[in-house]
């Protein structure tokens, strides 16, 4: 009796535990976001109160309605950082998508010498940091004439996509089994009508995720855009963001307010992905 | 006589490989190139001057490359490491969490949104000496009367930094893992639990074995862009205060763009990239290693 006591006592206190511990490392995971869109709705005063002001006095939207009412009062051409971004992303996307399907499907389906290698080859393109790329690739630019321009940047981020999105696309042509379209080149279809008609209509959600995962890669990228983006031609948000502090003081509030209209897509796309994603990149885990 | 016909994977691969060749090979031939030359971006005559290894040699005796150097492996070291524990720990008690499993995932999966340059700023903004949440904090609850100059001071600002990466990257290693978690068979863990291990020996000989392939795999993932640290330190503290917190990204930058020195950037951005290919090799061994362990064990 005794030790059933002490059992539940010990069982509850874990429960316990375990849910003061789930919500510490959620508020740690959420706060800084919510402490941004929090910061973006209020007033500078308040931002900039001594001592601090804990609870919201007036919230408005001031500084989202400042940021799109164009160049004279929001400070920074947020309008031309958006367009770039969104052309940029989605054409690169496009294509970085169609080469990674190509490749992807080569390494799901086919055997052929130097497999192996060649995958580690196309995951080493990736690792060289963006600033290290961005120097050849700067003067490369320069001299072709496509430095500050939308070419130039799609070009770029189709190459550092490419790798990834062939890697997760290798991992959902996987887990296609291989009978399927085999069944269906017996009944007479060519092997290209096979890929069309039965593997890319069950690796679509898949392919999909890996679709919103390159568009996410180019909305964020910083490092490569910082060097070759000069002006409103094809500056996108990210480099955007640092016009906020190059001036000598900071504007907390319009940057915050930048920092919202550049999540909400990502936060959008990313839900809609979750489920695929993590299946694409753990499919190789286990089998090999 | 028949042409030459290449085969399917080569005519699928080519467009991928013809791109990468252009956009990545053919740039990183340049520029080991120049890395052989004393160019300067304000005098393009210097580009064809050949000094053999001269840059690298003046790497090897610059201090401050070095320490950045250095700076940028204890970076790594801690900020992975930390990641992982991390990680595993959310992964598990999300995991044994019985109600909300979608939405506490999907509550982890938040600071994979963020981009590198926006966790920068958050937390450049939450680690302001004056107005940050952080010294806000500290200050109400009457922990210390003085701001902290976070981002001011070299370590603490060093701290700041590691505590920025750590945060926006530990949800990678958590998502994945937990991936592990769920999709590891159950009868393993009961049968070692009716044989009498502790909880501890059955995580350490049975759940872990079972979970590691997954972090490998966040690991390989994560090493694919360590340079993302450059973002956040850029807006951060820009390698600041008199380069404390200077990375071997930053560093590479500012020689090449504000310096102009492109020959000796070239030349160091090879150490960076040697660095990144060295950490990707090492996690897709163990990875292919760990693959194998369980491999034979299931």
């Amino acid at each position: 009796m005794d030790e059933n006591a002490s059992a539940r006592l010990t069982r509850r206190a874990l429960t316990v535990a375990h849910r003061v511990g789930l919500f510490l490392a959620m508020l740690v995971i959420c706060l800084p976001g919510i402490w941004i869109v929090l910061s973006s709705l209020r007033p500078t005063v308040e931002i900039m109160a001594k001592p601090p002001v804990w609870i919201p006095q007036q919230l408005s939207v001031d500084a989202y309605v400042a940021m799109f009412s164009g160049i004279g009062k929001g400070g920074i051409p947020v309008l031309d950082y958006f367009r770039n971004s969104l052309v940029i992303s989605v054409t690169s996307t496009a294509i970085a998508v169609a080469i990674g399907m190509a490749g992807g499907y080569a390494f799901a389906r086919y055997r052929f010498r130097g497999k192996s290698g060649m995958f580690l080859g196309l995951m080493l393109t990736r690792t060289v940091p963006g600033i290290a790329l961005s120097l050849p690739l700067f003067f490369l630019y320069v001299r072709l004439g496509i430095i500050d321009t939308h070419i130039g940047m799609i070009l770029a981020y189709v190459a550092l996509n490419v790798p990834f999105t062939i890697w997760l696309i290798d991992g959902f042509f996987r887990q296609v089994p291989k009978d399927l379209a085999e069944a269906a080149q017996i009944d007479g279809c060519t092997r290209w009508q096979a890929f069309w008609q039965v593997e890319f209509p069950l690796a679509r959600p898949g392919i999909a995720s890996a679709a919103i995962f390159a568009f996410l890669t180019c909305w964020n990228e910083f490092a490569l855009a910082s060097q070759l983006t000069r002006s409103v031609n094809s500056k996108t948000l990210p480099v955007g963001l640092l016009d906020y502090t190059a001036e000598f003081t900071i504007d907390w509030r319009g940057m915050c307010a930048l920092a919202v209209v550049m999540i909400i897509p990502a936060l959008a796309l990313t839900y809609i992905v979750q489920k695929h994603l993590v299946g694409g990149l753990t499919s190789g885990a286990v089998k090999g | 006589m028949k042409g030459f016909k290449p085969s399917a994977p080569f005519l699928l691969l080519l467009p991928a490989m013809v791109v990468l060749a252009a956009v990545v090979v053919l740039p990183l031939i340049l520029s080991l190139y120049s890395s052989f030359t004393p160019f300067r971006l304000t005098r393009p005559e210097t580009f064809f001057v050949f000094v053999g290894f001269r840059n690298y040699l003046s790497i090897l005796t610059n201090a401050d490359f070095w320490w950045a150097f250095g700076r940028t492996v204890l970076l790594l070291t801690i900020a992975l490491n930390l990641e992982m524990l991390l990680g595993l720990g959310l992964a598990m008690l999300v995991e044994k969490a019985t109600r909300g499993q979608r939405i506490l995932r999907t509550l982890m999966m938040f600071p994979m949104m963020f981009s590198p340059i926006l966790v920068g700023f958050q937390f450049k903004f939450m680690f302001n000496d004056n107005i940050g949440l952080v010294n806000n904090a500290l200050q109400s609850l009457g922990i210390t009367e003085d701001a902290i100059p976070w981002l001011i001071e070299g370590h603490l600002a060093f701290i700041a930094i590691s505590i920025a990466e750590i945060w926006s990257s530990t949800s990678i290693f958590a998502i994945l893992i937990l991936a592990g978690l769920l999709a590891m068979p159950k009868e393993p863990i009961e049968a070692a639990r009716v044989d009498g291990c502790t909880p501890w020996q059955t995580f350490r000989c049975v759940t872990w074995p079972f979970v590691m392939p997954f972090a490998y795999i966040a690991m390989t993932i994560r090493s694919l862009d360590v340079a993302r640290a450059y973002d956040i330190v850029k807006i951060m503290t820009d390698g600041g205060p008199a380069g404390r917190t200077e990375l071997l990204w930053t560093l590479v930058g500012r020689t090449a763009y504000s310096d102009a020195r492109m020959g000796l950037a070239n030349a160091m951005a090879y150490f960076s990239i040697l660095l990144s290919i060295a950490f990707t090799v090492y996690f897709y061994n163990k990875l292919a290693a760990a693959r194998a362990q369980i491999g034979a064990e299931w």
